[in-house]
């Protein structure tokens, strides 16, 4: 009783707002130090999110009044010859970079998990490439895969390998950009796995080794299924992040080396935006992937959830 | 005893000992493969600027130019490309960690009326990708709301879209969270305001996840790319990421070997520099998406 005695009489001194009945100035304090997260928020987030639905029904005009034209842009996507293409190219992306990258940080990581020394030389070094802005390492790696001049046809050619046009053929430069992508993110996959494999008591191994389990049934046992759900979570998340992907198709071919062979969603929506300023049209692009891509990650949750209980039957 | 999956006896045997071999050398060239292009800028941007395209293996240049530096430094500008990028990162992220902290705080400690909806709100910038606004948000940024200004071209269209970070926000609502009642109503019996409260105790106990949460946002906005690329047209105003790969061309490719190199390399310091507190901040990142 006392200790709440006093806490009441200081609030009487201390409180910024002491017309006010404490309760009522608890909140307005709450909101005052929201507030300029609000503002941010509502400035370059919430209002977008509604302008993105509302563009995507309109005929925007920079300068004049924006047109409503209700739901012909969506009519014009379903023409769009590029609709097609994009949809293939990022299934293409995706498949090339769970191809490429996704078991290479899990091996990596096991193997790191196993160094009695130099752990944190590897780790570091693995994940120097993600610190790097994207598009200054493009400038190398484009001189990398140059088909006359780059080091890559060089070193190939030691091994008496043709050199290849790497960006410049529509059949390698979608894997040639993932092997960039993937050399720019792997690292930081291999630490998430690193800190999980460090997670495991060492107890687990030691009895498994007295019952007599082998190494490789140690981790058919015990670590892949103690790894599982952070592999199961960056599967999906790899897929998202490379349909999302702009940048280094942007940088490196344009969407080309032919017509299309890397144009990825987002940079169509770039190119309509900016290029030909057509920001409705784009709004409802933004809008179709989104809707996609939601649809994708919820119909992954529901699945991953009906095998997980499975299982455990 | 630090073990793995193999016990310490295990690696002992000629088994264990051939497999630790063969696990070294893997990713040993691994790490050589990782760390190639930086090593291949630095020399190819020693070459001549003929000597650059000669055929075959060679990667180290018979006379290094040293000058090539220099001359990539004043032909790029590198110092004031550095300049911009340094400027709009380093506002960024401290009105990021101003805006979030002042939240977080909020939403942790003050928990005002109706803050489950506003989580809510803050929440769903975190689950729609940022691709679906990136348009409306140009288009809002070149005409704000109720003031109808522009301010595309200027560094407010990076500095306040960057501020805005719900991530941030949840990492130290939770931090917060953990924060023992009893220190915060001690200073409130004490007579001190929400804001003292903030800056005098719980800011000093949350230290480290401020720095973590700092460098991850510092290293984030400098590699963006798609962003400043919208938002600043001007060539003297724009960071080195858009800039610099927009002039590469330009010159021959020893000079932008060596320029990209110059480029890289402070990230990769704050890299090197801060991994003690990067190795948490990682771990902790792998719950965003």
């Amino acid at each position: 009783m006392k200790l709440t005695y006093a806490l009441q009489t200081t609030r009487t001194i201390t409180r910024p707002f002491s017309v006010l009945p404490y309760r009522l100035t608890r909140h307005l304090n709450g909101y005052l130090f929201l507030l300029p997260a609000i503002i941010v928020f509502a400035l370059v987030a919430w209002y977008p999110i509604v302008r993105a639905f509302q563009m995507s029904f309109q005929e925007v005009s920079l300068i004049g009044e924006s047109k409503n034209v209700g739901f012909e842009n969506y009519e014009l996507m379903k023409k769009d010859p590029a609709r097609k293409i994009i949809f293939e190219n990022s299934i293409e992306f995706a498949s090339w970079s769970i191809l490429l990258g996704y078991a290479v940080p899990v091996v990596v990581a096991i193997l790191v998990r196993e160094m009695r020394f130099g752990k944190g030389f590897f780790r570091i070094v693995y994940f120097l490439p993600s610190v790097v802005p994207v598009s200054i390492a493009v400038i190398v790696w484009r001189f990398i895969y140059d088909p006359d001049a780059g080091v890559l046809n060089e070193f190939l050619e030691l091994f008496g390998i043709k050199g290849q046009l790497w960006l410049y053929d529509p059949k390698l430069a979608k894997p040639s950009i993932v092997a960039v992508m993937t050399w720019g993110t792997f690292g930081t996959t291999t630490l998430i796995y690193l800190s999980s494999l460090l997670d495991i008591p060492t107890e687990l191994y030691e009895a498994a080794e007295l019952d007599g389990a082998s190494p490789l049934m140690r981790i058919r046992h015990i670590t892949l299924p103690h790894l599982f759900p952070i592999m199961s979570l960056l599967f999906v998340l790899q897929i998202l992040a490379v349909v999302q992907v702009f940048t280094e198709p942007f940088l490196f071919t344009k969407g080309g080396p032919g017509r299309r062979e890397t144009l990825t969603p987002v940079l169509h929506i770039y190119n309509r935006a900016f290029g030909r300023a057509d920001m409705g049209y784009a709004a409802a692009w933004s809008v179709v992937l989104v809707i996609v891509l939601v649809a994708f990650s919820a119909f992954y949750q529901i699945v991953n959830r009906r095998i997980a209980a499975r299982q455990e039957n | 005893m630090d073990r793995g999956f193999l016990s310490s006896i295990e690696l002992k045997t000629p088994k264990g000992r051939i497999y630790y071999g063969v696990t070294v050398v893997i990713l040993t060239i691994l790490a050589l493969i990782v760390l190639f292009p930086f090593v291949y800028a630095f020399t190819s941007g020693l070459k001549g600027s003929l000597e650059v395209f000669n055929s075959g293996l060679n990667l180290i240049p018979r006379k290094a130019q040293w000058h090539n530096y220099r001359d990539a430094w004043e032909d790029f500008k590198m110092l004031k490309l550095f300049r911009n990028s340094f400027i709009i990162v380093t506002v960024s992220v401290l009105l990021r960690l101003t805006v979030s902290v002042m939240a977080a705080y909020s939403l942790s400690q003050l928990k005002p009326f109706g803050r489950q909806l506003v989580m809510l709100a803050f929440l769903l910038t975190l689950m729609i990708p940022s691709i679906a606004y990136l348009v409306p948000l140009f288009v809002t940024l070149g005409n704000l709301p109720i003031v109808h200004k522009s301010i595309l071209d200027s560094y407010w269209g990076l500095w306040i879209p960057y501020a805005a970070d719900a991530f941030g926000i949840f990492v130290l609502k939770s931090f917060f969270d953990r924060i023992p009642p009893d220190i915060t109503d001690s200073a409130k019996i004490d007579g001190a305001s929400s804001f003292q409260t903030l800056v005098y105790i719980v800011l000093p106990l949350s230290r480290s996840i401020i720095i973590i949460l700092g460098i991850l946002s510092f290293m984030n906005i400098w590699k963006d790319y798609l962003l400043p690329l919208l938002v600043i047209s001007d060539p003297e105003r724009q960071p080195i990421t858009v800039r610099l790969f927009y002039v590469a061309k330009d010159y021959g490719v020893n000079l932008q070997m060596a320029a990209a190199f110059m480029a890289l390399l402070p990230p990769l310091l704050i890299a090197i520099l801060m991994q003690r507190y990067l190795k948490a901040g990682l771990t902790m990142g792998s719950i965003k998406g």
